[in-house]
């Protein structure tokens, strides 16, 4: 591939923006490069942000796994928007309805337990009550000698 | 007073960086006008001449090894060798350079050397128990 049709810098004339909108294979009035930020994009074009799961499924493309046709221009972020990755596919329910829908439950739910945590609550217990004198013998008391009396208890 | 117009159902649903518009409520799936079909056209022929120049190699009788495609060529080239030609240092490029490349650097250095500060500190004065100690 030659020079002239590799990438390059930003486009400042009305001339270069036309010429690369032909090296990418797009009308001149769908070309859009990214702005001149210094972040290094150069001239290539800024796609809509949209995954490839949003492009029809029953289309014959070129190429059907990645549902792009040769010679299209990639976007960007290609690599992300594939369909094992980010899915931007519109939802049923509006994005920020199932975000603040979210937020409130986990919210919720964090702050209940913070405060069951601060402020437990339980039915009243005691400790144990083990039978045989508190478990003398199985606790390696000596059999020979006599073991303290423990009466938890009286009838 | 006058109420204000009903919103539509796009400025409800509010498309964002994660989720794109349905196209039952983008205004343009139900524009006919002859501006877009003219542009709807041109994308039209070009898609076919692209199809058609791989099509014509696709089934070529002695098809070359591999269809080699300029757009992923293009792809690659700007995302590897035309980034640094093109990085020019701004406020903003700085900003974001020393937060997130140089940021991580320092702190980690200040984080792990205040960390094995103390742990010297405390073995020096006895009070460290060595954890997995065979002793």
């Amino acid at each position: 591939m030659t020079k002239d049709q590799l990438p390059g810098p930003y486009p400042r004339t009305a001339e270069e923006r036309a010429a690369a909108a032909k090296k990418y294979n797009m009308r001149v009035e769908d070309y859009q490069p990214y702005p001149d930020d210094g972040f290094g994009y150069g001239d290539y074009p800024m796609l809509p942000n949209k995954s490839i799961h949003e492009r029809d499924p029953w289309y014959q493309w070129d190429q059907p796994d990645v549902r792009r046709n040769w010679g299209e221009p990639m976007h960007w972020d290609f690599d992300m928007y594939i369909r094992n990755r980010v899915d931007t596919s519109p939802t049923p329910v509006p994005w920020h309805t199932m975000r603040n829908h979210f937020l409130i439950f986990l919210g919720t739910m964090l702050v209940m337990f913070a405060l069951g945590e601060i402020y437990p609550s339980y039915r009243p217990v005691g400790p144990k009550q083990y039978p045989f004198n508190d478990l003398y013998l199985e606790k390696g008391g000596d059999p020979d000698k006599e073991p303290p009396v423990v009466m938890h208890y009286k009838i | 007073m006058a109420s204000k117009p009903p919103r539509t159902a796009a400025e409800e649903y509010r498309p964002n960086r994660y989720v794109s518009l349905p196209a039952e409520l983008d205004p343009s799936t139900y524009d006919t006008s002859p501006e877009k079909r003219r542009a709807e056209a041109e994308r039209l022929a070009i898609r076919a001449r692209l199809k058609r120049q791989y099509l014509l190699q696709l089934n070529n009788p002695k098809p070359p090894a591999v269809i080699e495609d300029p757009a992923l060529l293009r792809w690659d080239y700007a995302r590897t060798h035309n980034v640094y030609p093109n990085f020019r240092p701004t406020p903003k490029t700085s900003f974001l350079g020393a937060v997130f490349a140089i940021g991580p650097i320092l702190f980690w250095i200040a984080a792990f050397k205040t960390e094995r500060d103390y742990k010297e500190k405390r073995i020096r004065e006895g009070k460290y128990e060595r954890p997995f100690s065979v002793f």
